[in-house]
């Protein structure tokens, strides 16, 4: 009765697995089956046909699973199926593949100008360094290497790479003409830019060629007898590109075939390639889940176990686990576990078990009547056919273990077989007419049957569970697996051949493309879209070529099964002959069939005759439809997208060059272009060690690349880069290393002669700009040492004049204290602003607003008189003379004083000017308060608050937000503002006023409204500086100083670089710092100046403690705490104490009393 | 204070300043509690660098953190950044003797400021990780946060232990003074805010209330 026990838990812990698992969104991913969809010619259609081995560059992915991409080999884009692919992202091409995504964003990015960008070759670098990432990482850089002498498919693949770049850097100084040009034409700067996209797509087709042809021929090099090398070697094999060059699996074999000829040592040549491509696997195959992936089918393998490799489900799990770049809300409806394959197996398991078990019981009660026999094995039967479909649907998806899966599914067919026999038999014996109760000796016959039933259930639903362990749990959408086979049916059936649980999984076996509606729509609607069944392993390489149906495999015992899945098959393949003619799929299946010299020799020539035409219809593509048009960028309507233009809705097939096409686009450029793309190549760069955003901003680089960025030949470096660098520099790297690195620049730049002198001078010129204004002799004499060495021996031989001048300037920095040039003209906010440009230098400075008795006042203060109050001067000009005097100290804060948080480290003894900025701040609002304090009057205290009010509205009406948030700091402290006689003295013209200014200063939402105001704020204006500090701190402690390099650098983990993006963030807000550095227009009066000195001094002499104490104490002696009148409105306002006097300081004394034990820690 | 919302509200919005000497690392709290990690680069000057949505209790808080890090020398505005908020964060470095001596002096003033000696207070000896540097003890935490009625927390920014865990416990104190705050009116008969033994009696509840609630850690130590 009890069914076998199985293997508990596994399901369980793969879900945990898969929940904890972060998905990761995959940039690119590769076809592994070839889709087309039902309706894919429609024209408002966006769902992309795929090819066996295309690769599409991935937009988002929705939560069902397809994904918005664009195919690399026609540049179209629309929706895909992602169970149809896997993640493509070997080491060898990583950095090619992250050039291309910055490529990509870089190009279609509209925020940027065109000019600055395109303006030089800089921005084609990635792609330059990618490609050469890739020929190094294979031994295949130079023409020479042996892999490249020895096979020529190799060599042809690595050319029409090369021919490809070369094609696109063409393309780039052909756009930066067009730039330079004039009158310029926007179209025609578009146009180009598309075309660059296109051929920047091609040189990641060919890339991806000409590594197929790389494993290719490493599997075949590889020593077959090796089982263990076998299976890696194989594992790593990826599925060819649809072939630029047919003839590239030909030409490896032939090489095989050479290979016995050639002897011994090709034999030990071959081995060593064998090796060496294990410790790569090594590497590819460090994670599970990449192993997975990379371990995709090996049609041509020669064991004859078909697709062994290949796991349809990883398709699933891909997507499953695939998430969008930006997170997207909603349940997923990937997500719902009763989906899941795991969950289905248990469930109908159980419901079959149950109906076998009641009727096991039945028949053991000895009498049945027909009628309830019938139902029983209708009801088992149908429930059996539920379980059955399941596990023929891990079978499907399943490539592993296969065989004792099969053997267990086969086994449980037959024992359901048998029961439904045995039922049929016993219901045909019995006549019409008959008993209505069965037979005790048809009952053990039942028996048998029903108790074989549950047995081969147990062991198919363990094996299947087995299965899925491995080959990971899985989703599918079915309709109820009931047959819905009533009685008669079966009996009907039960005539001609048993009934059986037929297939029912694939309820709709055409790829169910997402609905043929423009995106917007079809967006939501995909969201109920199922994917598309992944094509079985049996049919599939039959569908390859022929239109035809697969037979279907005679397997005697499913020979119903095949039937359905064959049906299925040939539903899938009925969709064929709609489809528009495709570019011809030529698998390597193919190739080993149909290989012959003449077809290659026929192909060359007709590449040769079509090129003219196949170019024109690149560029065509490029320009007439509207996809790649930068404009569209601005109708995103895709809301899952994050690079999304609007899919193409004429990108149909039609405009997919075919891919002979592209090839002889490839192979047509010229040989000398070649040459001087391989040059290029040749150079030693460090381009891939940056990183950038999508403005195409430097985020991350190491000190070579960042360098090397610093001393680009090609045009003029950016100068916020090149600012931030100097700025930030001692953040990251010593003194002495950037002298070294930049030592090294210069000398490694010597390996490519064409380039040498420029960048030789770019060196020179950073240092130059070092030494001249941007010196820190503190911290930088360190470097002199190397600097002067370096000008002495290598510079003055190759550029003598400009040693000569690096070796003076070495000398006068250290003979002087400081830059040689004033520092404001280094700072990096100010460049093209001067005060000329704000306050024309000629406007009349404003007459002070002295009368002359408060002349005399102050000249009677100076003579020892007593000292005039804030009361006796004009607001306007205490706010005047005091913006001069903040703004004094402000114009000398020095950038250096502002990085890494050093204000607040040793006392701020290396940021005098920001201590001495802060300081005054407080000094003022020290001011206020004890103006206000010093009156025992109501009314003249009210008239001292009224004076402040006022200054504080002429301190914002000259943009001193400085001194506007010292002053209402004071108002508004709890020692002012709780004064309220005074207060209700003051007008409430006033305190309006005062509200107003004090929402400017209000520290809620990040200081919003003041952010607001500096928002392209004109100078003159004074800044509050504590917000530029706390900005400053949070950049500082909120971003880390290094990144992970994505890329494969430094084998397989990522290279640790320079965080550049943070010193970007620091110098950005100190360059926004440094644009209000720029000094008022204002007269200064001395004596009016003097007095404030006087009084701030005064201040300061007459407390030393804590000042905020002491005015509270004389806040509280002047207007003591009020009592009762208090409601209960305010009942968490406590004031607990009814004698005032004896409990004025009960504040502060009230939790000394537990003992004076709070100062000693 | 800002204006108390509905009892009903979904998601109450509260201040919380953070407070402490410079160099305690408690702008690296904020950080570490207000960052999202999944962005790349973290950029403070947006408007809701600094709100965070958390889950106390089932319940919605917004939390708008003021931390004015790197403005420590402008002494005067301490006092405008502590009217505006609810709740504090009081910061010290269990490596330094004299942060926690500072935190005596900011209470002192939050409690002048807020004239109330139930102002929701959480204490947080930072930078917990660095053991071997220690020279707070933790029994000197503890009574302080005895003395003070506020928890004490033994927290690191930089392995992230309790970073979430100082915050939720303000939040909780928030929101359990703005309930009690709406029950006073209603129900409290016998309230009279000016008589020392109602707050006695007021303080000694809350205690029992404290220590019956299983939640709410008095001292949280790593």
């Amino acid at each position: 009765m009890t069914p076998p026990t199985t293997p508990n838990g596994s399901q369980e812990d793969l879900i945990a697995l898969s929940n904890v698992q972060r998905p990761v969104f995959h940039n690119f991913l590769r076809a592994f089956y070839p889709f087309h969809p039902n309706y894919a010619m429609g024209d408002s259609t966006v769902t992309l046909p795929l090819s066996e081995g295309d690769v599409v560059l991935v937009h988002s992915i929705h939560t069902n699973g397809w994904a918005d991409g664009t195919l690399l080999v026609s540049g179209a884009r629309g929706w895909l199926p992602t169970n149809y692919c896997e993640a493509y992202d070997p080491d060898e091409m990583r950095n090619l593949l992250k050039a291309l995504l910055n490529f990509w964003d870089l190009l279609r990015s509209t925020s940027t100008n065109d000019r600055d960008i395109f303006g030089n070759q800089e921005f084609m670098k990635g792609i330059i360094a990618g490609v050469r990432f890739l020929l190094e990482r294979t031994h295949c850089l130079t023409r020479e290497s042996p892999t490249i002498q020895r096979n020529e498919s190799l060599r042809r693949g690595r050319k029409s790479l090369l021919s490809e770049l070369s094609a696109l850097v063409k393309t780039a100084k052909r756009l930066q003409e067009t730039l330079r040009g004039f009158p310029r034409r926007e179209e025609d700067v578009n146009d180009t830019i598309d075309e660059m996209i296109l051929k920047a797509f091609k040189i990641i087709v060919k890339g991806v060629r000409f590594l197929d042809l790389l494993e290719e021929d490493r599997r075949q090099r590889a020593p077959p007898a090796v089982t263990v090398m076998a299976t890696v070697v194989e594992e790593s094999y990826i599925p060819p590109t649809p072939p630029a060059e047919s003839n590239g699996v030909e030409q490896g074999q032939g090489d095989r075939e050479d290979a016995g000829i050639r002897g011994a040592e090709e034999v030990r040549r071959a081995e060593s390639v064998a090796s060496h491509h294990i410790s790569a696997d090594g590497v590819q195959t460090s994670t599970a889940a990449n192993k997975r992936l990379s371990s995709i089918y090996s049609r041509t393998n020669t064991t004859g176990h078909p697709t062994s490799q290949l796991s349809p489900s990883h398709g699933n799990r891909l997507s499953a686990s695939i998430s969008h770049r930006v997170s997207l809300a909603g349940p997923s409806p990937l997500s719902h576990p009763q989906n899941l394959v795991s969950e289905r197996l248990n469930s109908s398991h159980d419901t079959f078990l149950s109906y076998l078990g009641s009727f096991i019981g039945r028949l053991h009660l000895q009498s049945q009547s027909r009628a309830d026999l019938a139902l029983a094995i209708k009801q088992s039967a149908t429930s059996g056919g539920e379980l059955f479909a399941v596990v023929d649907t891990v079978c499907r998806h399943n490539s592993l273990g296969s065989e004792s899966l099969d053997q267990a599914r086969a086994a449980m067919y037959d024992r359901i077989r048998d029961l439904v026999y045995s039922a049929r038999d016993i219901l045909s014996n019995v006549g019409p007419d008959a008993d209505d109760v069965i037979m005790p000796q048809d009952n053990s016959c039942l028996l048998m049957a029903a108790t074989g039933c549950v047995k081969a259930a147990g062991e198919c639903v363990a094996k299947t569970k087995w299965v899925i362990e491995r080959i990971g749990d899985f989703e599918f959408e079915s309709e109820n697996g009931n047959l819905g086979i009533d009685l008669a049916l079966f009996e009907k059936v039960s005539e001609s051949r048993p009934t059986t649980p037929e297939q029912k999984i694939v309820t709709d076996p055409k790829p169910a493309g997402p609905s043929p509606t423009p995106v917007s729509k079809s967006m939501h609607l995909s969201m109920d879209k199922p994917l598309p069944e992944v094509p079985g392993d049996d049919e599939f390489p039959e569908q390859q070529d022929s239109e035809q149906h697969s037979p279907p495999a005679s397997r005697p015992q499913s020979l119903v099964i095949d039937d359905a899945t064959s049906s299925m098959a040939s539903s899938v393949s009925s969709i064929r002959p709609i489809l528009p003619p495709l570019p011809k799929l030529t698998t390597s299946l193919l190739l080993d069939d149909s290989y012959s010299p003449t077809t290659e020799d026929s192909h060359d020539s007709e590449y040769q005759n079509s090129y003219r035409a196949d170019t024109m219809t690149a560029s065509s593509t490029g320009t007439n439809s509207t996809y790649l048009s930068r404009d569209s960028e601005s109708s995103l309507v895709s809301q899952t997208s994050t690079r999304a233009t609007t899919p193409d809705h004429a990108l149909g097939p039609k405009y997919q060059p075919s891919l002979s096409e592209l090839s002889a686009t490839g192979s047509s450029a010229g040989t000398e272009e070649v040459d001087d793309v391989e040059s290029k190549l040749l150079e030693k760069t460090f381009a891939h060690e940056l990183m950038f955003n999508k403005e195409g901003q430097v985020t991350g680089g190491s000190l070579p690349a960042l360098v090397e960025r610093l001393t680009t030949h090609e045009s003029t470096p950016d100068a916020v880069f090149v600012s931030a660098f100097y700025l930030t520099f001692r953040l990251f790297c010593t003194p002495t290393k950037l002298a070294e690195t930049l030592i090294d620049r210069f000398d490694y730049v010597g390996e490519a002669p064409h380039v040498a002198n420029p960048v030789r001078l770019r060196v020179y010129n950073v240092m130059k700009g070092w030494l001249e204004s941007h010196w820190r002799e503190s911290t930088d004499h360190e470097a002199i040492p190397i600097i002067q060495h370096f000008a002495e021996v290598k510079l003055s031989s190759l550029l003598p004049s400009a040693g000569k001048r690096l070796l003076e300037l070495a000398h006068r920095v250290s003979s002087s204290d400081g830059s040689l040039v004033p520092r404001l003209v280094s700072s990096m906010g100010k460049t093209n602003t001067s005060i000329s440009q704000y306050v024309p230098a000629d406007t009349p400075l404003p007459n002070p607003i002295m009368s002359k008795s408060q002349h005399h006042l102050l000249s009677n203060w100076k003579a020892g008189g007593s000292m005039p109050s804030v009361l006796d001067f004009e607001p306007l000009e205490v706010a005047r003379q005091l913006t001069l005097k903040q703004m004094i100290i402000f114009c000398s804060i020095l950038p250096e004083e502002l990085l890494g948080s050093q204000w607040m480290k040793k006392g701020g003894a290396d940021s005098p000017n920001v201590k001495a900025m802060s300081g005054l701040s407080t000094d003022l609002s020290n001011l206020v308060a004890d103006t206000i304090l010093q009156y025992p009057e109501v009314k003249k205290r009210a008239a001292v608050i009224k004076q402040w009010i006022k200054v504080a509205y002429q301190c914002l009406e000259l943009n001193n937000y400085d001194g506007l948030m010292a002053i209402i700091c004071s108002l508004n402290s709890s020692i002012i503002s709780r004064l309220r006689k005074t207060w209700d003295i003051v007008s409430p013209r006033r305190k309006e006023m005062l509200k107003s200014l004090q929402a400017i200063v209000e520290p809620s939402q990040n200081n919003k409204v003041l952010r607001a105001r500096l928002q392209g704020h004109v100078p003159p204006c004074l800044p509050f500086l504590g917000m530029f500090l706390t900005d400053l701190t949070f950049v500082d402690i909120g971003n880390p100083a290094t990144k992970q390099l994505p890329g494969a650098s430094s084998e397989d983990h990522g290279l640790t670089v320079v965080n550049f993006d943070k010193h970007s963030r620091t110098a950005k807000i100190i360059g926004e710092l440094q644009r209000f550095q720029i000094r008022y227009r204002l007269t200064e009066v001395p004596e009016l100046q003097e007095w404030m000195q006087a009084q701030i001094v005064r201040l300061k002499e007459s407390d030393q403690g804590n000042v905020q104490v002491s005015y509270y104490r004389k806040s509280l002696l002047l207007e003591p705490r009020e009592q009762a009148l208090r409601t209960a409105v305010e009942p968490t306002t406590v004031n607990n104490h009814n004698n005032q006097k004896a409990d004025l300081f009960g504040w502060m004394s009230r939790d000394r009393g537990h003992g004076n034990t709070v100062v000693p820690l | 204070m800002a204006p108390r919302q509905g009892r009903y509200q979904p998601a109450r919005e509260f201040h919380v300043v953070v407070l402490g000497a410079g160099g305690v690392g408690k702008s690296c709290l904020t950080a570490q509690f207000v960052h999202n990690e999944w962005i790349e680069s973290y950029d403070p000057t947006i408007e809701d660098s600094y709100r965070a949505q958390v889950a106390v209790d089932g319940r919605q808080v917004v939390l708008e953190i003021l931390d004015t890090a790197g403005t420590e020398q402008f002494v005067a505005m301490r006092d405008l950044y502590m009217k505006t908020g609810q709740g504090f964060l009081l910061v010290f470095s269990i490596t330094s003797a004299s942060s926690l001596t500072e935190l005596a002096g900011l209470r002192d003033e939050i409690i002048r400021i807020k004239d109330d000696e139930n102002v929701p207070i959480v204490i947080c000896g930072n930078k917990a990780d660095l053991e071997d540097q220690r020279c707070v003890p933790r029994t000197k935490g503890f009574s302080i946060s005895q003395r003070w009625g506020a928890p004490y927390y033994e927290a690191s920014a930089r392995t992230k232990t309790n970073v979430d865990e100082v915050f939720i416990d303000l939040c909780r104190q928030m929101l359990r003074k703005d309930d009690a705050g709406e029950g006073y009116l209603e129900e409290d008969k016998e309230y009279d805010p000016y008589s020392i033994s109602y707050y006695k009696k007021k303080r000694k509840q809350r205690r029992s209330d404290r220590d019956r609630d299983p939640h709410r850690p008095k001292c949280v130590i790593l």
